[in-house]
């Protein structure tokens, strides 16, 4: 005990300790400087940039001048670091081996960010997923879900498959497939359309409507007519407008018809057959 | 009861209301109807679907009839106790995309004044509370703009805008905007597509009841789309003895560059 406590006070009156202050004081002005500097760029840059970014700089800046300070602290203290970066190295290795999956998240998050195809309160579609975007985090994307579920998405998948961002331009084109029956006058068809279209308010008069003639169908002449809508009337102007088409279509006399299939009983020609069973009342 | 009005021709003005009495407008295809309580005003109104925009007719009248029986209906709770309400006319909230009946050519150096009408918003008040703003026609949305990326969203005008002062039909329902394009690019410009920002427009009436915006120019410098808006500060020149009706929905501090001419969608 006595030994212990000569030691510290030898310790304590030797040359040592004003190297420790040293060193602890570089470590101290080092969190310091990190601090100021850090809210100091926020300050300067943070109308122009976004949320991410500037967390990113904020976090990014703290630590470059921290371990910096950090590292001159340890050279004060006199440890040797080609050593210590040798360690660091081979460490560093095995953990990347190890965190493959969350370093690639990582940096796909960082290309993410970088490359802003959405942002937060966009809705995207992944795969068969759709949903607005909560949060970009460093190592995944956390999506609500119009049936209002919590999904989360690396970013990884993000960086690697087609994402569609549903909200990225103010209009929306809605296509529209109808079947008309053979007899019909495809004049008479279009006028129709083009009369429910004039007609409805959400649908915009330019871009405007599309009319194409997709082919000679089995059942029916198939027809595709697009209208536009300010995407955010997407689903009135779709709902309002089949309504109407089907209206118009049957004051117009217009039919839409059920798949035919026609039966020859050997000669084109004659009739089928038809016997009636039991009272006709 | 008494009204205090501009004048007979006109549907807008000060119209006072007694307590438990109904009112009726029938203004174009809107039916509006307003009711006046203790502490409150009811508000209902329906438009027309088929609406035939060159046969116009407005009338208002005392009723019986209750504001339920129109399926747009808000109530507004107001101590009021002068039951003046004010019934003023105003511009469309967004541009409105016209165009000439026939698409025609403006050589470099040459200009020429067109004549564009736009449909009204009733804004109904009582006293410095405003209560409601109705359209009394419902006009079709639209997009202007260079691309399906970017432009903006504006209303397509029902009719053609005119060439000729004479050929416009008057009609209480809609305001004039005479527009003076200027070509001084070096290409002839085709106009097909007019649009032009009505938001910015006061909106002045003439002693007949017939509402006018001052004139807009539309000075198209280089070719293409864009031209420098300029709006007159003065009330035009077509009309005698105007008087101001409603302010502009926004200011226009100076003169910009706006996309004005035609546009095409591939």
């Amino acid at each position: 005990m006595n030994n212990l406590w000569s030691d510290v006070i030898n310790f304590l009156s030797s040359e040592n300790i004003w190297i420790l202050i040293r060193a602890c004081i570089l470590v101290v002005v080092g969190i310091v400087i990190a601090r100021l500097v850090s809210s100091t760029l926020i300050k300067l840059v943070s109308n122009k940039i976004d949320n991410h970014r500037l967390m990113l700089i904020k976090r990014g800046s703290y630590y470059l001048i921290l371990i910096l300070f950090f590292v001159s602290a340890l050279r004060e203290l006199g440890f040797n670091l080609t050593v210590l970066l040798g360690a660091a190295g081979v460490f560093s290795v095995a953990i990347g081996f190890a965190s493959q999956t969350s370093a690639s998240n990582l940096i796909s998050g960082l290309f993410l960010v970088a490359e802003r195809p959405f942002t937060v309160g966009d809705v995207i579609r992944v795969g068969a997923t759709t949903g607005e975007v909560l949060t970009i985090d460093l190592l995944s994307v956390k999506l609500r879900t119009f049936d209002n579920l919590f999904v989360r998405i690396p970013n990884e998948s993000l960086i690697k498959s087609e994402v569609t961002t549903l909200t990225r331009f103010p209009i929306r084109r809605l296509d529209i497939l109808i079947g008309v029956a053979y007899k019909e006058d495809l004049k008479k068809v279009r006028a129709t359309l083009d009369d429910v279209s004039n007609k409805n308010p959400l649908c915009l008069e330019e871009p405007k409507p599309l009319y194409i003639f997709q082919g000679f169908g089995e059942s029916s002449l198939d027809i595709q007519y697009s209208v536009w809508a300010k995407r955010e009337k997407y689903i009135d102007l779709k709902n309002s407008i089949h309504e109407e088409i089907k209206n118009a279509f049957d004051e117009n006399e217009i039919e839409i018809p059920f798949p035919h299939r026609t039966i020859y009983t050997g000669i084109e020609t004659k009739p089928f057959p038809v016997n009636m069973i039991g009272d006709t009342k | 009861m008494k009204e205090d009005r501009n004048n007979d021709l006109t549907w807008w003005g000060t119209f006072k209301l007694d307590i438990e009495k109904n009112k009726e407008w029938h203004i174009g295809p809107l039916k509006l109807i307003i009711k006046r309580l203790k502490n409150e005003w009811q508000i209902a109104h329906e438009s027309a679907d088929i609406f035939d925009s060159m046969d116009f007719s407005w009338e208002i009248k005392d009723t019986e009839e209750q504001p339920n029986i129109y399926s747009n209906n808000s109530r507004y709770i107001l101590h009021d106790i002068t039951g003046q309400l004010i019934v003023a006319p105003r511009l469309a909230d967004r541009s409105i995309v016209s165009r000439p009946h026939i698409p025609f050519n403006l050589a470099a150096n040459e200009e020429i004044v067109l004549y564009v009408s736009s449909p009204l918003w009733i804004d109904l008040n009582v006293g410095t509370t405003h209560l409601k703003s109705i359209a009394i026609q419902r006009l079709s949305d639209t997009w202007f703009g260079p691309s399906t990326l970017e432009g903006e969203f504006c209303y397509a005008s029902t009719t053609h805008c005119r060439l000729n002062y004479d050929d416009l039909p008057r009609r209480s329902h809609k305001a004039i905007t005479p527009v003076l394009i200027r070509n001084q690019s070096k290409t002839t410009l085709l106009l097909e597509r007019l649009n032009l920002p009505i938001p910015l427009l006061p909106l002045y009436t003439s002693l007949s009841g017939q509402l006018w915006t001052p004139q807009i120019t539309l000075t198209r410098e280089k070719d293409g789309d864009m031209a420098e808006l300029t709006i007159n500060n003065e009330p035009p020149t077509e009309i005698d003895s105007v008087e101001l009706v409603s302010e502009a929905r926004e200011k226009l501090h100076d003169n910009i560059l706006f996309r004005a001419f035609n546009t095409v969608f591939s």
